[in-house]
């Protein structure tokens, strides 16, 4: 059974449509990314998920319950939406005594967490003087209190700087490495492409795919790009080959079904100067942008 | 429910904003019930030997009790302010429970500020008694039972405030809202139709803590001749029906607000 079942969900504020029939399904143990650009209307399905946001049609449910109705919600979803969402006068030990207190897990638990997130040396500074990147760490600290199942992060490397960045990354892996689920949205899919295995990826609140991300990336990669003064014999001489060639300038071509070193071999076999040679791997980003375009098109069709 | 009621009692003991209602509560009381003690026995108002002058400042505990209903109002309204609900609603998806428990919350906080209001506006009348030589005019059975009607009254407007705070949710506008109604608002019509007055919420939870009619926030209350309270049972029903109005309202209609 999935362990997150999002089924025709749809939210409609006023006459603005922010989901739109959206199904996508969860297996257990995947770490998925939840992609698509701002306004995509991640933070509303996440929130749908969470029954924080009543949809106006379709399901959203774990393991076929739907959020209110799950009997301890904290032991089975952790999530962090918008920061830690703690009162600014409390300090990081209090607000986690009262999340530790809600969830019924033992206050040692609060120290646990505190040393998880690195936030041990601030566990007594009012969370209102916390950096965004803190108050990051510190909803991250909160949602693994009852060490749940299912971790569902909205946008969780916001204001982390680059160190930061990686720690989440390491976070989620080892979160993933122990059996359980991730659902991280992101604008950026090359945040997430170290960590995910999986991908949902939405645009103006309708499902472009869902897909594994190898299979995201099979078929693009990589390009050879070279410059050669007889760029055009090079040329047909790889498309004898079978490889995809496609003109760039005068004297550049860009090869696709093929290896540098491969074109090298018959570029010296032929006596053919070549000037430049650089290999370009699939770039998630310009797949991303891809599928952007695609569905925008799509809709206008 | 035991449980809620406790995680929401450990949020108001760990807010700053609990402790400045309470002493603000505290001084405020201090201020006005010295005031009333001040005025005692000039003009028409009685003086402070009488068991009359000695009850229009024991009994000045209006403040004490609007601040336990501001306190109930940012209880509910300071989640949506500061954004906490997302996380008191993940973790309790039941909204009604949450209101409840809150409400609960707040009665026992609220309980706390007028008890504290009752016991300083005695002990400030009957110091003043002490400094003039006067005798103590009121049994004590009266005082204490003054002082348990503002507990009760405490208790009982706090839990209006999460009713209230619910239904309307900006904090700033809910507390304006409440100052105006509960300081202007009820004077004015009890001023225009004097045979409601008794009947008005804040007025009639004044009274459970001895305070006549009008003379909840100023004491000058020995000299106020308005109609009697209402009975303390069926004054006591009154603002617990208000509470459990306002907060069936909200339930029904903005606690299932969406989260945004």
């Amino acid at each position: 059974m999935s362990v997150i079942e999002v089924v025709g969900l749809t939210k409609c504020f006023g006459t603005t449509s922010a989901v739109q029939d959206l199904s996508f399904s969860i297996e257990p143990g995947a770490v998925v990314g939840f992609l698509g650009p701002n306004g995509a209307g991640k933070t509303t399905t996440l929130r749908m998920l969470l029954g924080l946001v009543e949809p106006t049609a379709g399901t959203a449910t774990f393991a076929g319950c739907r959020y209110q109705e799950l009997s301890q919600p904290l032991r089975h979803v952790g999530a962090v939406l918008d920061g830690s969402n703690a009162h600014p006068g409390r300090s990081a030990r209090q607000h986690l005594h009262i999340q530790a207190a809600v969830a019924g897990v033992p206050v040692v638990r609060v120290d646990e967490v505190l040393d998880c997130v690195g936030l041990t040396g601030a566990a007594d500074r009012r969370t209102g003087g916390f950096s965004l990147g803190m108050r990051q760490r510190l909803g991250l600290a909160a949602a693994l209190l009852a060490e749940p199942e299912i971790l569902i992060l909205d946008e969780p490397a916001n204001g982390l700087d680059p160190e930061g960045v990686r720690w989440l990354r390491e976070l989620v892996r080892r979160h993933a490495a122990d059996g359980h689920t991730v659902l991280v949205s992101s604008h950026n899919l090359a945040e997430v492409a170290q960590t995910v295995d999986e991908v949902v990826i939405l645009n103006r609140g309708q499902l472009v795919t869902q897909s594994r991300l190898d299979d995201l990336t099979a078929g693009k990669g990589p390009i050879v790009r070279i410059r050669s003064p007889r760029a055009a014999d090079l040329r047909a001489l790889l498309t004898a080959e079978g490889a995809t060639v496609t003109e760039v300038g005068p004297d550049g071509i860009e090869v696709g079904g093929s290896t540098a070193e491969r074109i090298a071999a018959i570029a010296a076999e032929h006596a053919i100067p070549v000037v430049e040679s650089t290999t370009e791997t699939v770039n998630l980003e310009d797949v991303f942008f891809a599928l952007m375009r695609a569905s925008d098109t799509a809709e206008v069709a | 429910m035991p449980r809620l009621v406790g995680i929401e009692l450990l949020k108001l003991r760990t807010t700053r904003l609990t402790y400045g209602l309470f002493f603000a509560a505290i001084g405020l009381s201090i201020l006005f019930a010295a005031m009333a003690a001040a005025r005692a026995g000039a003009r028409s108002i009685p003086p402070l030997a009488s068991a009359a002058g000695l009850a229009a400042v024991s009994v000045v505990v209006g403040y004490a009790l609007l601040l336990a209903l501001v306190l109930g109002i940012t209880v509910s309204t300071g989640e949506f302010r500061l954004g906490t609900a997302t996380l008191t609603y993940l973790a309790t998806p039941k909204r009604t429970m949450v209101l409840a428990a809150k409400a609960l919350a707040a009665a026992v906080a609220g309980a706390v500020f007028g008890f504290a209001g009752g016991i300083t506006t005695t002990v400030v009348g009957l110091v003043f008694v002490a400094a003039k030589g006067d005798h103590v005019a009121l049994g004590s059975a009266t005082l204490v039972g003054h002082i348990a009607g503002a507990t009760f009254a405490g208790a009982l407007l706090a839990a209006v405030g999460v009713g209230l705070g619910s239904l309307v949710r900006g904090q700033l506008g809910a507390v304006i809202g409440v100052f105006l109604w509960t300081v202007i608002g009820e004077s004015v019509l009890d001023g225009i139709y004097p045979s409601i007055g008794r009947y008005l919420p804040f007025t009639t939870a004044t009274s459970l803590a001895g305070s006549k009619v009008g003379g909840a926030f100023y004491a000058a209350g020995g000299a106020i001749s308005g109609p009697a309270p209402l009975p303390f049972g069926a004054a006591a029903a009154l603002v617990a029906v208000v509470a459990v109005l306002a907060s069936v309202l909200a339930a029904a209609t903005t606690l299932s607000r969406d989260i945004t």
